[in-house]
């Protein structure tokens, strides 16, 4: 096997989650192009275009899911892709969530934005296992009611599953928005939720992660429960090119996901 | 110690003290006999590392890039390159002159540190010149507040005296077509695409360049066409607004020739738009920086 | 010992030649770098050379597959990864310790580089121990012995008379069977190691450096540096590559070509985030991958003391002096 050589994969489904943000389904004619762990990375392609890492937002039992915000020239030519489109994709990459350790535990996700995306994989992973899961509960935040990605998951599939709760916010409301209006890490403090027995998996802009992060300090969380995962440019997904290097550790491979106590030990360069 | 490097030294010492300036930048010593280095110094008591000597050919003015758009009040020491560098990057506006307190230092020309290394120290005396220096025609800063030393008569100049500043054009003039492509074919085929030549060049000044954006103008892949391709879109790029530092060529680790095509470049400008050398003041515009209705137009 | 005489180096180096694709360091165009072996090629054996051997694991520019895409397909043809059996002479001991860091990257972890792979198992090294050292090289302080390459095949001693050779490998000692009628029995002795005038003092370095990742001291080392890619091109051991598509001129391929941690591109994600936006950050990432993270991740240095960047980089930003530098100021 080649790893740096990608999978030929078509997009089977297209989903427009926000003005900015699509998810794409993509499937092979065997099924979906392999089985990932929840968290874990996949390089996508226009070969024509260029290839760039995405974390795998969901997948069922013959696709894959990626959710993409549109930020430069490849995740462009894919916003203009159509169904039936064929990408290339390779993986899967990384370290994925820690399932052992969040097996058994209750679980608070905190993102913001396009943040959801990678934290999306494990929810519908623990949808899926639910008896191996205590309760579950998502808080999300997005600048606007338009930027709120997976609404039907927020506002439909989710409230429904047994002792799981889901609480959005946005930044500033529209005329027909009920929910709350405030910042993510305001809101977190608002619920107050206990950390008691829970792990925390938190994704979203740099700036709503630190003041999370702080929040969740002033609460009581303690490091080792608390799990997020790092962006970094990458290239081969391998650990070979050396680009997403952060001291000792290669995102691609020894990462995305860390614990606050093992991202506290690593350089502050990302 | 010389003279020179004693004046550096107190010039340097008075300057921060008084708070004139917050940073001087000079040279060094190096690793080696041969090697003198840039070297920046902020505290008083780190003035005793500026040095003055025969191997002081790095041209300061890039580090100006660095900080473009800061308020900072930099001493720099110019030869007269480096003031010709200073010059074009003023006329840019790429940095302000009145945040600059140039230091000049008349140059007799720079030992070739090449030649050094491979000759050994005894024939210090003897040293060729760096071949920037052969050609250099400004020994003397152009711009300066101060100046230490004397200025220093062109004719003294052996090496300058003897070789026009477009020595050496008429070879690569004199060639055919395939053999002009052969000759640069050879050269530009062992360039590592490290880009030293544009980084040390205060001519390149461009925020974003070409050959940052990825695969819209020249693919990284490292090929003679390709590298050629490199070497002349950043000629061209540099075309009237290189003041002739020989910067480029000087650092380049696969010794390629690029002088040799920024002088040619030089002289068809000179021949075409008459006599202009870029950075000798900043207020004459450089000729395809501008239009005049008299301007050559046989290609139109 | 047995040996080649310096009369019948060329004569040897011929009927390898003719079995194997032989690569000598030889001088082509102004630069000193290994080449293919033709008997009008001069071997040069007075120093190390200017380009790393890497380059030939490694190439600057290398493909991994086309592409073609018509509307909305998308067709993928691997290119093969093969080799030649090939023979690399007169590889310096810090440049087959850096071999060794190569292979620990390319073939460890996890993963295998197949373009990597194909020509490193298909090579035999034959190594050259220094008889001199160059005013740049220090490879005694970074764990190098400048006589001896236990990772090579074989090992090759210059002495008065000839070329003293020892197999150190299995296809070592095949391949001085198969050559054994170009070899004799020589008198002279293994000449002696020479020692390196330069120095770099690394005892406690990577505890040290683990304490100084936000120290004032990278804003200064790194003030001269113009993060030209020299340094990281010439040096044996690094191997950031980019990965790339060419798209003009019929085939569409993609390929992969080395990069540089100085450049500002290279950490720079699509959005305009960068981990590393000044040179600051760019310096010290290149001397802490080499002098710890790496002894971190592959318990060696990332610098074998080949003293290239030293000789070449445009400001003389000399690796031994950050080092000393490193050691001098206060964690
Ligand atoms: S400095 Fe020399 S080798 Fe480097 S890019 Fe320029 S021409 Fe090529
Ligand atoms: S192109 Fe070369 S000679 Fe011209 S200004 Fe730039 S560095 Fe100096
Ligand atoms: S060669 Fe020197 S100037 Fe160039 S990037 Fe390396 S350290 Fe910086
Ligand atoms: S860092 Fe410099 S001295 Fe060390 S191995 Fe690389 S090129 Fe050689
Ligand atoms: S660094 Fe050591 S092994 Fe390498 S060429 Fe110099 S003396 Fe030989
Ligand atoms: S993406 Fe290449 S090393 Fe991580």
């Amino acid at each position: 096997m080649n790893p740096l050589v990608p999978i030929i994969g078509k997009i089977s489904k297209i989903v427009d989650e926000t003005p900015d943000t699509k998810t794409f389904h993509v499937t092979t004619s065997n099924g979906k192009p392999f089985t990932p762990l929840p968290g874990q990375l996949a390089m996508v392609s226009l070969p024509a275009v260029g290839e760039a890492m995405f974390s795998i937002s969901s997948q069922g039992d013959d696709h894959l899911e990626f959710s993409i915000k549109k930020v430069g020239m490849l995740t462009e030519a894919l916003h203009d892709a159509e169904v039936g489109q064929e990408i290339g994709v390779r993986g899967p990459y990384g370290n994925g969530f820690p399932l052992d350790f969040c097996k058994g535990k209750d679980m608070l996700f905190i993102g913001g934005g396009i943040g959801l995306a990678p934290l999306r994989s494990l929810i519908n992973y623990c949808v899926a296992n639910r008896e191996d899961f205590g309760n579950l509960q998502v808080i999300y935040g997005a600048r606007s009611p338009a930027d709120l990605c997976f609404k039907e998951e927020l506002f439909e599939t989710w409230p429904k599953v047994r002792d799981m709760r889901v609480d959005v916010t946005v930044d500033k409301g529209d005329e027909n928005w009920q929910g709350n209006v405030g910042f993510v890490p305001a809101f977190l403090e608002q619920l107050n939720p206990s950390p008691e027995g829970k792990v925390t998996v938190t994704c979203g802009p740099p700036i709503m992660i630190k003041f999370v992060l702080q929040s969740l300090a002033k609460m009581n969380y303690q490091p080792d429960n608390i799990i997020t995962t790092l962006e970094m440019r990458m290239k081969c997904g391998v650990g070979k090119c050396g680009r997403c290097n952060i001291g000792s550790c290669y995102i691609c491979l020894d990462g995305p996901v860390f614990t606050l106590t093992q991202l506290n030990q690593l350089p502050n360069e990302y | 110690m010389n003279q020179i490097t004693q004046e550096m030294r107190n010039l340097a010492k008075q300057l921060l003290e008084e708070e004139k300036v917050q940073l001087v930048m000079g040279w060094e010593k190096g690793s080696f006999w041969y090697n003198s280095t840039p070297v920046f110094v902020s505290k008083v008591e780190d003035v005793d590392k500026l040095i003055w000597d025969e191997f002081c050919a790095a041209n300061l003015a890039t580090y100006l890039l660095d900080d473009r758009f800061s308020d900072e009040k930099i001493a720099l020491f110019v030869k007269g390159c480096d003031s010709r560098a200073v010059n074009r990057l003023v006329q840019d506006k790429q940095v302000k002159r009145e945040n600059l307190y140039l230091i000049g230092i008349p140059c007799p020309g720079m030992k070739s540190a090449k030649a050094a290394k491979e000759l050994g120290q005894e024939t210090k005396e003897e040293l060729p010149l760096e071949d920037k220096c052969i050609y250099c025609t400004h020994h003397n800063p152009l711009v300066y507040d101060i100046l230490l030393g004397e200025e220093v008569a062109l004719d003294d100049i052996a090496a300058t005296a003897e070789v026009s500043r477009f020595e050496g054009v008429e070879e690569i003039e004199a060639m055919t077509p395939d053999e002009r492509y052969a000759y640069w074919q050879d050269h530009y085929s062992r360039c590592i695409r490290c880009y030293a030549c544009r980084n040390v060049c205060p001519a390149c000044n461009c925020t974003e360049c070409c050959f940052d954006l990825g695969q819209t103008w020249l693919e990284r892949d490292v090929t003679p066409t390709g590298n050629q391709v490199y070497g002349i879109i950043r000629a061209f790029h540099v075309a009237g607004r290189c003041i002739e530092c020989g910067e480029c060529e000087r650092v380049c680790p696969m010794d390629i020739p690029i002088m040799k095509l920024n002088r040619k470049i030089a002289k068809d400008i000179e021949e075409l738009y008459g006599p202009y050398e870029a950075g000798l003041d900043t207020e004459t515009p450089p000729p395809l920086g501008h239009y005049k209705t008299e301007d050559p137009d046989e290609f139109m | 010992m047995k040996g080649i005489k310096k009369s019948q180096l060329s004569n040897f180096l011929q009927q390898v030649s003719a079995k194997y694709s032989l690569y000598v360091p030889a001088q082509v165009d102004g630069v000193t770098r290994f080449q293919k072996y033709s008997s009008e090629r001069e071997p040069f054996l007075t120093a190390n050379t200017q380009l790393s051997p890497k380059e030939l694991f490694f190439p600057q520019t290398e493909q991994l597959y086309c592409y073609e895409t018509h509307k909305q397909e998308v067709k993928v043809e691997e290119l093969a990864a093969s080799s030649e059996p090939q023979v690399l002479f007169g590889v310096r001991p810090c440049d087959m310790q850096a071999i060794g860091v190569l292979d620990d990257v390319f073939l460890g972890k996890g993963y295998e580089d197949v373009y990597y792979r194909a020509k490193r198992a298909n090579t035999l090294i034959i190594a050259l121990a220094c008889s001199q050292a160059e005013a740049t090289c220090f490879c005694d302080s970074m764990g190098v012995d400048p006589a001896f390459a236990p990772q090579a095949d074989l090992m090759m001693y210059e002495t008065e008379d000839g070329y003293l050779i020892e197999a150190l490998s299995d296809q070592g000692k095949d391949f001085l069977q198969e050559f054994s009628s170009a070899l004799e029995e020589l008198r002279s002795e293994k000449p002696q190691a020479p020692a390196c005038e330069l120095k770099a003092e690394t005892d406690g370095l990577v505890e040290k450096l683990q304490k100084m990742f936000e120290h004032s001291v990278w804003a200064e080392l790194s003030r001269k540096c113009i993060n030209c890619g020299t340094c990281t091109y010439l040096c044996p051991t690094c191997h950031c590559f980019d990965i790339e598509s060419k798209t003009r001129g019929g085939k569409e391929v993609k390929f992969r070509c080395w990069d540089s941690c100085m450049y500002k591109e290279y950490t720079l994600m699509a959005g305009g985030h960068n981990p590393r936006p000044t040179k600051k950050e760019r310096v010290r990432q290149r001397f802490l991958h080499k002098l710890q993270y790496m002894p971190e991740r592959y318990g060696k240095w990332g610098c074998v003391g080949c003293g290239r960047c030293i000789d070449k980089c445009p400001v003389n930003l000399d690796i031994t002096k950050v080092i000393r530098e490193l050691r001098e100021v206060e964690a």
